[in-house]
């Protein structure tokens, strides 16, 4: 059984999708203490349970047909204009877009190709070196996990049992202060820079804002919507996704109706991915919590970790490395559920503790050797991934200071929690 | 003159369009009819103060069908989540061996899990009640069975064809093993 079970951990090294392996270690589990195996697929009926769950769909498909569409143009075109004149104007610029962009569609990659790919040339004729673009475009294809309305966070609602629209609050300052920190170093990287500034007259700047005006509200939807108390994150999702759909087909025309199928496909397919995960960490940790092995890792734990500060960082290297490994879908379906109890008992808030979680799995992302966008900017800029490594160090660093700030300070995160109460 | 053969398998490649068609259509309705759905609730609740007592519920049923048989569509199109060092680390001569094996491990443990879904859907068909819209539980949980054969079948196909291809492309040097 043992050996049958270390196969199957192989087996997910070596590639093997990783809801196979869960539900596969899930029956394997459940059989070992002779139970039926239907009881996998009853834990996974679960998912009917949860309300939550429609959002993910829903805001997957908002975000695809964003992607799709030429959202990305204009809104680079629209910051540029407002923001153009700044020193660092463009670095800037880039963090915002692609901060906006992943809250929307999720970290799938999707900055990195579609943003990405307009922003590197951009940023090599504004002068700006290979290495700083490069790390600059490479860590920001995760940024905006915290902003509403991030996948991450909705998933991490569902698996925590928390409220979202609290999530969605909480990741708003801590979000920002890791915009503000990278914007600084990007203003002081960008201070050398010989370049004419020219200011954006004002008709640019309304030109601008009228090509994006359809796409501006959207922000408002979600969060207006939310905490206007008109509707909950499933139902925002769907007034979302009827917008996006009404105003990329209707409006600008950016897809047109023969090509809607495949897009919806696309999201089913990409929703399809992370369900099945769900579904299978779903059995798997069940059976873990039914063997206690929360409580006694927590046991085990306590033996040598007192403070709650201790624990806190002995997680974020924890994290840091799963997040370096899984994707941050499998990552958050597998570890949550068995780090909550250990949490709860250290007194840990679990808001707090979702905002900790993702900006871990957000800098696990473009930590070396194995983070995803590291490879994933290596195949979409052409250039080998040990280059990659050096350029993301400076932006690397920061993060890591965001995420202590982060960690250590939790009204960072709870202020406007408790403040809207 | 190999009519027979042909036939055949422009008819087996037809039926696999067809269902691969059917499959993308019923996803799309799917999709369609969430948003339509969520969306005339909220009408219904702001402008009447009502809604359908089985629109939630179904909403969530709809979830999940859609979450299965898009991961079916995943699996057709290669897009599982898994983690990919392997393809990075190891030498391209292994990697094609190493395919057969992931998607027939994949198929095997797919294969338990529909056996394990129509264990419980036939316990939910004997015992279970109606859940809603007097459909019976049994009819809304069929998504299991039903999407976890097909991604069974699926990676059993992908398995074969791989093997198919290293086994053409090594025509000229059978292996001499056992």
């Amino acid at each position: 059984m043992t050996l049958l079970k270390f196969l199957a951990i192989l087996a997910a090294l070596l590639g093997s999708p990783i809801f196979v392996v869960i539900s596969g270690l899930a029956l394997l589990s459940f059989h070992s203490v002779e139970i039926n195996p239907s009881v996998v697929i009853i834990e996974m009926s679960r998912l009917a349970d949860t309300p939550l769950l429609l959002s993910l769909p829903l805001f997957i498909f908002a975000g695809t047909m964003l992607a799709e569409s030429n959202t990305s143009k204009r809104l680079l075109n629209l910051t540029h204009a407002l923001l153009g004149w700044m020193p660092g104007g463009l670095a800037v610029i880039s963090l915002m877009v692609c901060a906006v962009f992943t809250a929307f569609t999720g970290a799938s990659g999707v900055t990195i190709f579609a943003v990405g790919g307009l922003l590197l040339p951009a940023l090599l004729q504004d002068n700006y070196s290979e290495k700083f673009s490069l790390g600059l475009l490479t860590s920001s294809g995760s940024l905006g996990l915290l902003f509403p309305p991030s996948l991450p966070l909705i998933l991490y609602g569902v698996v925590a049992e928390t409220r979202v629209d609290q999530l969605f609050l909480a990741g708003i300052l801590p979000g920002l202060l890791m915009l503000t920190l990278l914007g600084g170093y990007s203003m002081v990287a960008g201070r050398g820079i010989k370049k004419e500034r020219p200011k954006n007259s004002a008709a640019t700047i309304f030109r601008a804002i009228r090509e994006a005006a359809w796409e501006l509200p959207l922000p408002v939807i979600v969060l207006g919507g939310i905490y206007g108390g008109f509707f909950v994150a499933g139902e925002a999702a769907a007034v979302t996704a009827l917008y996006v759909l009404i105003v990329e087909l209707g409006i600008y025309r950016d897809v047109s109706l023969r090509q809607l199928p495949a897009i919806m496909v696309k999201s089913m397919v990409l929703f399809g991915g992370i369900l099945v995960v769900l579904a299978a960490s779903m059995a798997t940790t069940n059976f873990l919590v039914d063997q206690e092995v929360p409580t006694r890792l927590f046991e085990l734990i306590r033996q040598y970790i007192s403070s709650k500060y201790t624990f806190l960082l002995l997680l974020n290297v924890f994290l840091l490395i799963v997040g370096s490994m899984l994707d941050i879908f499998s990552a958050l379906v597998l570890v949550v559920p068995l780090i909550i109890p250990i949490a709860t008992a250290y007194d840990v808030d679990l808001i707090h503790l979702g905002i900790i979680f993702l900006t871990n799995l957000q800098i696990g992302y473009c930590t070396p050797p194995v983070g995803l966008n590291l490879f994933l900017a290596s195949y979409r800029f052409e250039k080998p991934v040990a280059q990659l490594y050096v350029a993301t160090l400076p932006f690397l660093a920061l993060l890591l200071i965001t995420l202590a700030i982060i960690t250590y300070y939790p009204p960072l995160s709870l202020f406007l929690v408790n403040a809207a109460g | 003159m190999r009519i027979l053969p042909d036939g055949s398998r422009t008819f087996f490649s037809r039926c696999g369009q067809w269902c691969v068609w059917l499959e993308e259509l019923f996803l799309c309705l799917l999709l369609t009819a969430m948003i339509g759905l969520a969306c005339v609730q909220i009408l219904l609740r702001v402008l009447y103060n009502s809604g359908f007592m089985w629109a939630d519920p179904l909403l969530r049923h709809m979830v999940l069908w859609a979450g299965l048989f898009g991961a079916a569509a995943a699996t057709r199109h290669g897009k599982h989540i898994a983690i990919d060092v392997a393809s990075f680390l190891l030498p391209q001569k292994v990697q094609p061996w190493l395919r057969v094996a992931i998607n027939l491990f994949a198929a095997v443990v797919c294969g338990f899990l529909t056996h394990a879904a129509i264990l419980f859907v036939s316990e939910e068909a004997a015992y279970g009640g109606r859940a809603l819209l007097s459909i019976p539980s049994w009819v809304l949980n069929l998504a299991f069975p039903l999407a976890f054969a097909l991604i069974c079948g699926r990676f059993l196909f992908r398995a074969i064809a791989e093997a198919v291809a290293i086994a053409t492309a090594a025509r000229p040097f059978p292996p001499e093993r056992r």
